[in-house]
């Protein structure tokens, strides 16, 4: 039986939602379930309304779901903000002693009091841990499951939290076995299968390393501190160097001076640490330095709203640095694809010697999907500086070259010495107000163009093949979207998705040839001003229809989506 | 003298006849070729104004970045490969005004560069505003009722943060310039020597003759390891200016805490596919 249950679990920041949440879905990755997660929470560290949605399926999800199957209701508040989205038989889960609901037709209650089994169990820090083995019961999951995750995922633990933890779990499990073994719950069985379950900060983070990160330097900002972190975990097994900055001007800056000495290095960094990146950037496309720069977006302008998402830096990242220069701009559709772009991103840096963004957001790094496997072989690391031994002297950073790229050497290789330089300059980096030099140097930064516009791939084309209305979507949209296209099709609508994670160089005649002669265009993006659909209008000359926007920090559903799209039908 | 000087790289100088800069060029020449230093051995890093021209105009590796922002790309270029040798050569403007929180946050981490600062108090590039090291009462094009921001002190700052080395000099006295510059780089950490210059078209309180009426070498009854007396003597200005090493201090380098002298630089290493995998596993 096919099946797309989801799960809520509600709470206040502090009360370890994120635990509960993190047992279930690991278990659930590894009997073979596919899964979307999706994380809403406050900017704040106690308090608040937060919420993670577990959407649990027999096939792959790529999106979130607004209403919900079961509900774990930690506080009151949470069944007051959710009782609304509840689609029946729906499931509240809350501890019997402090939580109220009212019982309604269509919704079971299951109260159990966590807190009592918690303290039974030896303490109230438990509480997650009862919660956990309610949910196993009501979801028909194996107690053992749950038990030998408990005894591996809290190893650092002393071995009387384990046996507390477990015991709670047990005592959950088992309250709830005996006391509504007659709750019906819609989430049916799969064949086991251990899938991995991944957010895009981890993958962001995996696809840099294994392009051969050596150095990473940022500020913290929500939403892109989890990339920063992770690499930062593993920095010492990978002989990498990570460095927190005073400010993001200097992360910035760092990276460039690691760059230019030889080191693959990156950035991460959420709209307003790009701002001050901005001057930064300019450099880096003057004097002509690798760099990857990790922009996750959250909504603006200024601080905005730390926790949510947006795609409102596009514009900026087409932009960002004064003068003209050549750049990457990628923006993957899932954790999966910021996997392999990231590999690329690192690659191209260095192989065209530009600027290269990674455009996520809050909704990408944040959200967790199952996958079977990441090759780390399908893009291979490859460098591109020229081997020791073969540097031809005299040694020209900036040689003029017919592809626009110049040998890249690093300081002091094969006894060479060379200087780079922000200014107008020479092939061999020095300042120069000649208007030859600069007419030449600027064709020649520009002719990489051509090249560039040949790498990666272009928009991918998913749906019934010539369908009269096209969605398209760049970035964290995809997944809303092509769930979109799955609902819209089983209703037998002439549908199709365009996906662009190759943002810039704009793939200008891939577009036009699958986009030419489509009755309705519709861009789906999460900004006011509908960036990217300006920016396909631009570059294609094609007309689009109104594109479905949201600006409110939330990630798109299919619901949302269809609503939009079929107010406009009629 | 500096013509058999392997650093000296002959080229026409966008400085004023008569500026301190030449000077200064000439004891980094000089220090390098003491210290048997060859030129791809070596990086010179600055910012910009007319100071940070400096690394166009010697034989060595060169990053010539932003304003401001010579000493984060210093670090990233020293962590990237430790093997180099790395000094910055910037203004007051460039290092205490635009860069001010970089030269804060580049001595608390202690990393081993050695930071010249061509301090000619004034803005010599954008022909002469006042820069944070000016004098109060100092009447420009932009401050006509004078300098009333009190001055900026670099040198009490680097001993605040416990910098690893803090020397001031004078840019007229070339030999002393260079015995600095070379205890500089030869102190492990971070290595701040403050050069007064004079600028001959835009400071006209500062002159040689202002500073060589008023410089003082410390002799060796000073100790610069006593940080509260290094303290006291940074604080002097005015009358009398001490130069000499004000302040030296020896603690953990940044990189003491990632890399070993013969270790491979991070430009040399490789990353593990492998490895990869046993990321990717912990993810099941």
């Amino acid at each position: 039986m096919p099946f797309d249950f989801n799960i809520t679990i509600a709470g206040s920041a502090g009360q370890g939602l994120q635990t509960i949440a993190g047992i279930l879905t690991k278990v659930l990755a590894r009997n073979g379930y596919h899964l979307f997660t999706s994380q809403d929470y406050m900017s704040r560290i106690r308090g608040g309304h937060n919420f993670t949605n577990i959407r649990v399926s027999d096939k792959p999800v790529y999106a979130p779901t607004v209403s919900s199957q079961l509900l774990v209701a930690l506080d009151q508040e949470s069944v007051e903000v959710h009782y609304q989205s509840l689609t029946g038989p729906a499931i509240i889960v809350h501890d019997s002693d402090t939580i109220k609901v009212i019982k309604a037709r269509n919704i079971q209650v299951v109260a159990v009091p966590l807190a009592k089994l918690s303290n039974e169990s030896g303490s109230p820090v438990y509480i997650n841990s009862v919660a956990a083995g309610v949910l196993f019961s009501l979801l028909r999951l194996d107690l053992k499951d749950l038990v030998g995750f408990l005894e591996t995922r809290f190893e650092e633990k002393s071995p009387e939290q384990i046996k507390g933890n477990i015991n709670a779990a047990t005592k959950g499990f088992t309250y709830t076995s005996e006391n509504y073994q007659n709750i019906k719950t819609t989430i049916g069985t799969v064949r086991k299968k251990n899938r991995m379950l991944i957010n895009g900060a981890e993958s962001i983070a995996i696809g840099m390393i294994a392009g051969g990160v050596r150095f990473i330097s940022a500020y913290p900002m929500s939403p892109s501190t989890g990339i920063f972190i992770y690499i930062t975990g593993k920095a010492k097994k990978f002989g990498i160097i990570s460095e927190q900055a005073e400010d993001e001007i200097a992360a910035c800056n760092m990276a460039l001076g690691a760059g230019a000495a030889g080191a693959r290095s990156a950035v991460t960094t959420s709209g307003g640490g790009l701002s001050l990146m901005c001057e930064g950037i300019s450099l880096a496309g003057a004097a002509e330095i690798p760099v990857v720069i990790a922009n996750m977006q959250r909504p603006g302008p200024a601080t905005g709203s730390p926790t949510r998402t947006a795609q409102e830096d596009l514009d900026l990242v087409l932009n960002i640095g004064h003068g003209e220069f050549p750049r990457f701009v990628f923006a993957p559709g899932t954790a999966e694809e910021a996997f392999y772009t990231s590999i690329h991103a690192m690659n191209l840096a260095e192989k065209y010697q530009v600027p290269v963004f990674i455009l996520g957001d809050q909704h990408l790094v944040d959200s967790s999907i199952t996958l079977d496997k990441l090759n780390p072989n399908k893009v291979k690391y490859k460098s591109y500086m020229v081997k020791s031994g073969n540097l031809k002297k005299p040694y020209l950073r900036y040689k003029n070259t017919k592809s626009g790229v110049s040998p890249l050497a690093y300081y002091g290789q094969d006894k060479v010495t060379f200087i780079v330089d922000s200014h107008v300059h020479t092939e061999d980096g020095h300042i120069s107000e000649d208007m030859v030099v600069a007419e030449k140097l600027t064709e020649k930064r520009f002719r990489k163009i051509n090249d560039m516009k040949k790498e990666f791939y272009g928009p991918q084309y998913y749906g019934l093949q010539n369908a009269k209305t096209v969605l398209v979507s760049w970035g964290s949209t995809y997944g809303a979207v092509r769930e979109t296209i799955d609902y819209l099709l089983e209703k037998k609508k002439s549908v199709a998705m365009i996906h662009y994670n190759k943002i810039w160089p704009f793939p200008v005649e891939e577009s036009i040839r699958l986009l030419k002669s489509r009755k309705d265009i519709r861009v789906v993006e999460n900004n006011y001003q509908a960036q990217f659909n300006r920016l396909l209008k631009r570059e294609t000359r094609i007309d689009t229809g109104e594109p479905i926007l949201r600006y409110d920090g939330r990630p798109f559903d299919v619901r949302f989506i269809v609503k939009k799209f079929e107010k406009r039908q009629k | 003298m500096t013509k058999e000087n392997h650093f000296h790289y002959s080229v026409e100088r966008a400085w004023c006849p008569g500026c301190g800069d030449y000077s200064i060029l000439s004891s980094v020449e000089n220090a390098l070729a003491n210290l048997k230093k060859k030129p791809h051995e070596v990086l010179m890093v600055s910012g910009i104004g007319q100071a940070a021209k400096l690394p166009h105009y010697i034989k060595a590796n060169g990053f010539d970045g932003l304003h401001g922002r010579a000493l984060p790309a210093a670090f990233g270029a020293k962590v990237a490969n430790h093997k180099l040798m790395v000094l910055v050569t910037s203004g007051d403007g460039d290092i205490y005004g635009e860069g001010g929180n970089h030269f804060i946050h580049a001595i608390r981490r202690n990393i081993d560069i050695t930071l010249i600062v061509h301090n000619n108090q004034i803005y010599g590039l954008t022909k002469g505003q006042a820069s944070p090291t000016s004098d109060l009462g100092m009447v420009t094009k932009t401050q006509p009722d004078g300098v009333f921001t009190i001055p900026f002190n670099p040198l009490e700052m680097a001993v605040t943060l416990d910098a690893a080395f803090v020397a001031r000099s004078f840019s007229k006295d070339m030999a002393f310039t260079t015995k600095l510059i070379e205890e500089g780089i030869r102190t492990p950490g971070f290595s701040l020597i403050d050069v007064l210059q004079p600028c001959v078209s835009f400071n006209h309180v500062n002159t040689y003759k202002w500073y060589s009426d008023r410089v003082y070498q410390l002799d060796n009854s000073y100790d610069p390891t006593d940080k509260s007396k290094a303290y006291k003597k940074s604080s002097e200005w005015g009358d009398k200016i001490p130069i000499g090493v004000i302040f030296k201090n020896s603690r953990k380098t940044y990189l003491d805490n990632f890399i070993k002298h013969k270790d491979l630089p991070l430009i040399k290493r490789k990353t593990n596919i492998k490895e990869v995998d046993s990321l990717i596993n912990e993810l099941y």
